[in-house]
């Protein structure tokens, strides 16, 4: 077992730094001219970056630092830099049209308890979504399947550009969703309704799914334990331990239940979230909270938590008694409580308007730098890649972004997309359409 | 909280709201919009600008306005004042009878008697700047309905939320939907053929069906005493209301192909379309329905939910506009519908719009598409003083209703507690 799991930890590693040399940058380029915002440092007007071999080598005022003689120098001024956003959910790689069955990978939903599927086996990098998403400056995302099941499976870190899912699969499994928001019931239609199909069907689902996990892994300690004994003692005729069998699903579990990795812990209302969270708290899973949108009346309680939360969609509406802004201005009222925000699409076609979603949020209470920060930097810290990726540092992956304005706003257009320091291709789909029939 | 202390605390609400409303203008007074950017789509912006505001109508705007000093004045602080936006395809408050998917020609279906004049998505669009909506069936039908036009005045009766004298429109389908619902039947349609020879095959009906009341007509006009009046047909009757032009066409249709079938299909029978819905790739044939009259009211930026939608782009709305064709982007959505002045603004974004250009797809040209351009949509003298005052730029992320005014009166004041209706009484 503990083999297995570090064989695990070799995968992520080497997902990781193996997109560098295979998507390689060329030659160094310099961006000068533009204002940068940092996120980590605050806004240099007039900056400069410097990206070589896949990295960001300078940050600093224009005439400042030293540049490369052999760089690709390209005059930003007037436009504003910052870093590749991350989308913290998306079904992207899975699906192309979504009312085209075959054209979607999102979830298994003959059975509730999931966890053994990974999206990385589906994520389709061709996916014409993937370039439509880039060309507004998202660099970065979590995909994850769709949430039709308690336990649908597990999510993948990628990058949003490489020519194979080999090198856009930057960490595999890096968390597993765990999704108590009700829609996971098997109640429609009423007259097929079957296990579980309510609430408390879900919840004693998920418990005895990490009970046997729990179970499982007793058991696979237990005959490592008999094999290590095996192995010291002189006694020939002693026969080795029975190796149990192997079980994908409960296998999948473990990294969880061992708090290695989180749980992505969605629920909407609530008494959902508070059941939900009992239900991490009694196996001590290590999360982080989704969603959240209807959980208003206790967010001192969420901010008790110390958990980060993957907020919204804040375009949820709102109850009937509500009012009109209630889920529009949950991120500033989470920020306010001192709570660590990130935004997520929740979608795939329209993962390109994630940076509107945390602009509109600033207009209920939520402060700029916070949006900004919540689709770079919190994303970095909360997947664990916040020295490679979520702000303009030397050191970091150069995701780089130059556009025509401020990135929350609709009217931004984006001008060039860097990713590991490559300049993205401006083009999509999308885009040869409109040239083919504009200008006829 | 406990029920006395919500009892206390809605009293509270209420208080405030009834003084609120006695210090708020009514239809009837005259109130005074000054210190604004006045943005009238018709003719530029005016900073520094008023409205005047004369029995729910507007009567002067510009920098200086003649008011009397009796005239309620509003200082909007240097805000935005836009005229309030018109959403030209919504399904809100129709609760779910959006579609009477159990034949695919149902004209005779009136979206009136499905009006659910209480749903709050109401308040909630008009939260966001809304004044006007061409509530829309739903698209399972070749021909799916009349459609009812409201003004988001929410709080008041049901008669009091439609749009007095608006033109009425009725909404026809194509494509992939009525393909589907009926398809999934084993019915007919569930191909294109299928739905434009459902489509023809009314018409044609309705052709007879016409013949022999202009015949009755006819008679009656010559003296004829023993003319006996054809049977009415409810369903007839409305697919002659299409053929005599007297109905806006309404087209929900995604494919080019499609586009250009509806267009000769209204030419064989000789009506007009008002506008196509969607309309997500009007763009490979912006120059023929520029040279037909014919709108398009569209997404900014959706696509790909299914295989008509997969040529979607978002240049679209653009592109069209500069090859003539008057664009309105739509919310078809709940959503959307909450702020339809991000939806403009990408237009900006995608393909350059001007700032005006953009405004005016969610007010002048959707009013336009509704046949209500006389009375709304612009700010201009004589139309209707609907009118929004915004916190934040309009056609950013960032723009965000402060006062909703519709004839003149605020239905919508952010500033107020609870709903920020002064209209609405919770519990009522």
């Amino acid at each position: 077992m503990r083999r297995q799991v570090l064989g695990w930890l070799q995968v992520v590693c080497f997902g990781f730094c193996a997109c560098i040399p295979i998507f390689a940058q060329q030659k160094p380029i310099v961006l000068r001219g533009g204002r940068l915002l940092t996120v980590s440092h605050g806004v240099i007007e007039h900056g400069v970056i410097v990206m070589e071999g896949g990295k960001i080598t300078v940050v600093a005022t224009e005439g400042s630092a030293a540049v490369p003689k052999n760089a690709r120098v390209i005059d930003v001024s007037g436009m504003t830099v910052y870093p590749g956003l991350i989308d913290s959910e998306t079904n992207l790689g899975l699906t192309e049209i979504s009312a085209e069955e075959m054209t979607n990978d999102l979830v298994e939903i003959s059975e509730e308890i999931m966890p053994h599927m990974h999206v990385y086996d589906a994520f389709h990098a061709e996916s014409e979504l993937i370039p439509v998403t880039r060309l507004n400056g998202v660099t970065n995302a979590i995909v994850a399947p769709q949430n039709k099941d308690t336990l649908p499976g597990q999510d993948s870190f990628v990058q949003l550009a490489g020519r194979s899912a080999q090198e856009m699969l930057l960490i595999r499994d890096i968390a597993m969703p765990l999704n108590f928001t009700g829609d996971q019931r098997r109640n429609i239609p009423r007259d097929k309704r079957k296990y579980p199909s309510t609430r408390m069907g879900m919840a004693a689902q998920l418990r005895q799914a990490f009970l046997d996990a729990q179970d499982y892994q007793q058991h696979w300690a237990d005959y490592e334990k008999k094999k290590n004994d095996a192995a010291k003692t002189e006694d020939k005729d002693k026969k080795p331990p029975t190796q149990p069998k192997r079980d994908l699903k409960l296998e999948a579990l473990i990294p969880y239940l061992q708090g290695k990795k989180p749980i992505v812990l969605a629920a909407e209302e609530a008494s959902d979230l508070e059941a939900a969270v009992n239900l991490a708290h009694e196996f001590n899973l290590k999360f982080v909270l989704n969603h959240v949108s209807h959980s208003q009346p206790v967010l001192d309680y969420v901010a008790q938590l110390n958990v980060p939360v993957i907020v919204g969609p804040i375009y949820e509406a709102p109850k009937a008694f509500e009012r009109y802004d209630t889920v529009y201005s949950l991120p500033g009222q989470l920020n306010k409580r001192g709570v660590k925000i990130v935004f997520a699409s929740f979608d795939a076609h329209n993962a390109r308007n994630l940076p509107y979603q945390a602009g509109f949020a600033t207009a209920f209470g939520l402060p700029y730098d916070e949006a900004l920060k919540a689709i770079t930097l919190n994303a970095a810290e909360i997947w664990g890649v916040a020295d490679k990726l979520g702000s303009l540092d030397a050191g970091k992956t150069a995701n780089v972004v130059v556009a025509n304005g401020d990135p929350l706003d609709v009217r931004t257009d984006v001008k060039q997309v860097f990713i590991a320091g490559q300049e993205i291709p401006m083009v999509s789909r999308q885009m040869r359409l409109r040239d083919q029939y504009w200008g006829q | 909280m406990t029920r006395v202390a919500i009892r206390s605390a809605l009293l509270v609400a209420l208080l405030l709201a009834s003084v609120a409303v006695a210090q708020l203008p009514s239809a009837h007074n005259e109130v005074v919009i000054k210190n604004a950017v006045v943005m009238t789509v018709t003719h530029g912006n005016i900073s520094n600008g008023s409205v005047y505001i004369k029995d729910g109508k507007i009567a002067a705007v510009g920098k200086e306005v003649n008011a009397p000093s009796s005239a309620t004045v509003i200082d909007a602080g240097g805000k935005y004042v836009t005229p309030g936006l018109i959403d030209s395809h919504s399904h809100i408050a129709l609760d779910d009878d959006v579609n009477e998917a159990t034949s695919p020609i149902t004209p005779q279906m009136m979206m009136i008697d499905a009006f659910d004049y209480q749903d709050k998505a109401i308040y909630r669009v008009l939260a966001g700047g809304v004044t006007t909506s061409l509530l829309l069936h739903g698209s399972a039908n070749m021909i799916g309905g009349q459609a009812v036009v409201i003004k988001h005045k929410y709080g008041l009766n049901r008669d009091a939320m439609l749009f007095p004298g608006a033109p009425q429109s009725i909404k026809f389908a194509s494509g992939e939907n009525p393909k589907r619902v009926y398809g999934s039947r084993d019915q007919l349609p569930s191909t294109r053929m299928g739905n434009f020879e459902v489509q023809r095959e009314a018409l044609v009906q309705a052709q007879d069906y016409m013949r022999e009341w202009d015949d009755y007509n006819a008679k009656l006009k010559r003296g004829d005493k023993d003319a006996t009046p054809p049977k009415r047909d409810l369903k007839m009757e409305a697919l002659a209301d299409v053929l005599r032009g007297k109905l806006l066409v309404q087209i929900h249709c995604y494919r080019a192909d499609e586009l250009l079938t509806e267009m000769a299909m209204a030419k064989e029978f000789g009506y007009k379309l008002r506008a196509f819905h969607h309309a997500l790739e009007a763009y490979k044939v912006a120059d023929q329905l520029a040279a037909n009259g014919i709108g398009i009211a569209t997404f900014s930026d959706w696509w790909g939910y299914k295989q008509e939608a997969w040529d979607a782009i978002p240049w679209n709305a653009v592109i069209c506009m500069r090859k003539g064709v008057r664009v309105a982007i739509k919310s078809d959505s709940d959503d959307f519908a909450r702020r339809l002045n991000q939806e403009a603004g990408k237009t900006i974004h995608y393909g350059g719009a001007t700032e005006e250009e953009a405004l005016k797809m969610i007010t002048l040209n959707a009013a336009w598409i509704i046949g209500v351009d006389d009375r709304v949509g612009s700010i201009d003298v004589g139309k209707d003083a609907d009118l929004v005052i915004w916190d934040g730029y309009p056609l950013s992320s960032y723009g965000v209703p402060n006062k909703v005014f519709i004839d003149g009166d605020v239905y919508f004041d952010r500033s107020l507690p609870r709903f920020g209706m002064p209209h609405y009484r919770e519990g009522e």
